[in-house]
């Protein structure tokens, strides 16, 4: 009687732990598509919001891509505002998408995941300004380029044309502050930034050390020796902005939104930041008249920076890699790449395309079409370790609103710069 | 015989519970029985025990976060921790939250509880819409006090000028950004704290307070000799609730502040956020995990044995 209890409850027990099994495994199941089931399933992690109207056109060229072959399925993935963190989180888990957004790092810190596409039909085409930022010594580039990012400091054409601004004459700092100057006594708000989307502020100090430093300097900054004083010469100018009131009173919880409005109603004349923000300031008023210009230099003729905008690489481990590097050739047909670049307002990464670049073709036609002003590469993707990046941000923001002294900001970048090393 | 026997005896009752005796309820025994402990610890294997190996691991490592190279530093992660000022302002910043939301959650908890414990008209709903908001997610909350705050559009702003204040930045200076994540914190959590004290009032016997009326003690003696004592079980389980909650602090000050400006509202936790996927550094973000841990543990263990020993001397 006895050892049939025990059996019974045996039974029991055992019912229990192989229950609890199948519920701890069942969040294990296959959750890829692969190839075997008759259709493929490709995922493309794509760094556009749901509601971003590029996306939309991304997915309407994905349909067509779906008709013309029936059994490859391309999953459009919209981006979270925690894009990085995410895609890293993927990656450390081997949870990797099949394609996806690299967002301004497919050579320093992707390609180590990613296919080398400098053999795909297509490459030929590829747009040779974006070599420094996006291919390695052996000429080997990972990710097809959407758009050239090409940026400066975006204004409000018609607020400084009201306060007798000239954008093309602010070619150093003296006189790019006097305009400063000049706004804040005409009421409006100078220079925009934000430190609650907080790259706005880290684009300040990365567009500023892009053209501040000699090329020994920056060679010093490749070599392991992160030049203090020059870094300082940044932030002062930051500090000293601060101190004059020139940034906008709401800079602790302004949002992007926030920001692109106030540039389309006219209240801020200054942002840095890439054209992306133009496209927003465009939703609050269309007949807006924006643009941007070249940054001042400490170090000779105004710049632009720019590198990798828009790619896309596919995962070098992806089961589905022969599908999705053929989407990708379609992606970057003429008429399909032409049409992406022109839903970013950039300059297509591809020479074989062409987009509209609707309001900014102003600018563009002024300071990037003569060829005469030097595009840099963003300070930090070239010049600083990886992952310093965040820290730059941080202490840009701790400047901004009066937290940290240059001083002290400088000492954390190069405790950052050490450790990354 | 001996079967017509045993059926003629009633079973054993405990007395006076008209509940089987404990020699009477079959007895769970072998190894099968231990099968049933399996589930737990799997759940609690694969949850907690694997994670917290695993960060111990990483901060051991340079691990940047998402590559699949790690090296092993040894301790390097954690000698760096001493050198580091952000570290230093976070873990004071985690000190400030935990003691300051505790301190606020008392106060403001046992107040409400006292004041719910009577029978006046429209306590039960009440007491609903004060633990409301524990019910909400701390992100959702932020975000309501984020948008209360905000400099443009924020309803504390509306009020400030309606009474000819001026427009102002609450979330730029850092001492008046971390008050405010520590009252927002609060009230969210409040709640937990006036149910637990609630629970605590209502297991007080009313003896007490007849015999303390009886001797012309007035409300505050008897609050201060019946009451406060009376509740120091409910005291330490709501002071250590409160304070691992405050210490481990995270959604609100992201939503808040994102740990700004600069790095002067970090705590702990969202530090550890911002080295393991801001900086890349994995390890000492890791290293930073498991020093929180054990500060939080030894908190924990020190407070609930100094209030336990209190609770014990006044018995």
């Amino acid at each position: 009687m006895m050892s049939s209890m025990t059996a019974k409850h045996s039974t029991a027990a055992l019912a229990i732990v192989a229950t609890a099994a199948i519920a701890l495994t069942g969040c294990s199941g296959d959750a890829g598509g692969g190839e075997g089931g008759g259709e493929v399933k490709i995922e493309m992690q794509t760094n556009f919001g749901s509601t971003d109207p590029s996306l939309k056109v991304l997915q309407k060229i994905t349909d067509a891509y779906e008709k013309d072959n029936a059994g490859v399925k391309i999953d459009l993935v919209p981006s979270t505002d925690t894009y990085e963190a995410d895609i890293k989180v993927r990656l450390s888990s081997n949870d990797i998408p099949d394609i996806w957004a690299t967002h301004g790092w497919s050579l320093l810190r992707y390609s180590q995941f990613l296919e080398p596409l400098n053999e795909q039909p297509w490459a030929k085409d590829f747009n040779e300004a974006l070599a420094p930022a996006m291919e390695n010594a052996d000429g080997q580039f990972f990710a097809l380029p959407i758009d050239t990012d090409v940026a400066g400091i975006v204004y409000n054409r018609t607020v400084l044309k009201d306060a007798g601004i000239d954008p093309t004459q602010l070619e150093d700092w003296d006189r790019f502050e006097a305009a400063l100057k000049t706004l804040k006594d005409a009421g409006i708000t100078p220079i925009s930034s934000s430190g609650k989307d907080s790259w706005f502020a880290g684009n300040i100090a990365d567009f500023l050390g892009s053209g501040d430093f000699s090329d020994s300097e920056l060679e010093g900054f490749k070599d392991g020796t992160f030049d203090e004083k020059g870094y300082t010469r940044i932030l002062d100018h930051v500090a000293s902005w601060q101190k004059e009131g020139w940034f906008n009173p709401d800079y602790s919880s302004a949002t992007t939104d926030d920001l692109g409005r106030s540039l389309a109603e006219g209240k801020t004349a200054f942002v840095f930041v890439q054209n992306y923000l133009v496209a927003t300031a465009l939703g609050f008023d269309p007949d807006a008249d924006l643009g941007y210009m070249p940054i001042p230099s400490e170090n000779g003729e105004p710049f632009l920076v720019g590198g990798e905008g828009r790619a896309y690489g596919v995962s070098k481990t992806s089961p589905n890699k022969k599908q999705a590097l053929d989407y990708l050739a379609y992606l970057a047909e003429p008429d399909n790449l032409s049409e992406l670049a022109g839903s970013i307002g950039g300059i297509p990464g591809l020479t074989n395309a062409t987009s509209d670049l609707g309001i900014l073709t102003a600018s563009y036609d002024a300071f990037v079409e003569p060829g005469e002003l030097p595009l840099k590469p963003y300070f930090d993707r070239v010049y600083l370790p990886n992952g310093i990046w965040d820290t730059m941000v941080t202490t840009t923001d701790g400047v901004i609103t009066g937290q940290m002294t240059p001083a002290d900001a400088v000492k954390q970048m190069k405790s950052s710069y050490d450790s990354l090393r | 015989m001996t079967t017509t026997a045993a059926r003629a005896v009633p079973k054993a009752k405990r007395p006076g519970t008209g509940m089987p005796s404990r020699s009477s309820i079959p007895r769970f025994a072998g190894r099968g029985l231990n099968l049933l402990y399996v589930p737990a610890l799997a759940v609690l294997g694969v949850f907690t025990l694997w994670p917290l190996v695993n960060g111990v691991m990483l901060s051991l490592s340079n691990w940047d976060g998402y590559s699949p190279e790690r090296s092993f530093v040894g301790v390097e992660n954690y000698l760096r921790l001493f050198d580091d000022p952000n570290f230093r302002t976070a873990l004071g910043n985690t000190f400030i939250y935990g003691v300051g939301s505790t301190i606020l959650q008392q106060i403001i908890g046992l107040g409400l509880a006292v004041a719910l414990d009577r029978s006046v008209r429209g306590r039960n709903a009440a007491r609903a819409i004060i633990y409301l908001p524990v019910l909400v997610s701390p992100v959702v909350m932020g975000t309501m006090y984020y948008l209360f705050l905000s400099y443009n559009s924020g309803g504390l702003n509306d009020l400030v000028i309606a009474l000819g204040g001026e427009r102002t930045a609450w979330l730029s200076d850092s001492g008046a950004a971390i008050a405010l994540i520590v009252l927002v914190n609060s009230l969210q959590f409040v709640g937990i704290s006036m149910v637990i004290y609630l629970a605590g009032l209502q297991s007080i016997p009313t003896v007490y307070y007849e015999a303390a009326r009886l001797d012309g003690a007035n409300a505050v003696q008897t609050f201060r000799h019946i009451t406060v004592p009376m509740l120091q079980p409910a005291f330490a389980t709501s002071v250590v609730l409160n304070l691992i909650g405050g210490m481990k602090l995270f959604d609100v000050i992201q939503v808040l502040t994102a740990g700004g400006p600069g790095y002067s509202t970090h705590s702990v936790s969202t530090l550890i956020a911002k080295m393991y996927f801001g900086s890349q550094r994995a390890g000492y973000a890791s290293a930073m995990g498991v020093v929180l841990f054990l500060i939080i543990a030894v908190f924990t263990l020190v407070l609930n044995t100094m209030l336990n020993r209190r609770r014990l001397e006044q018995m």
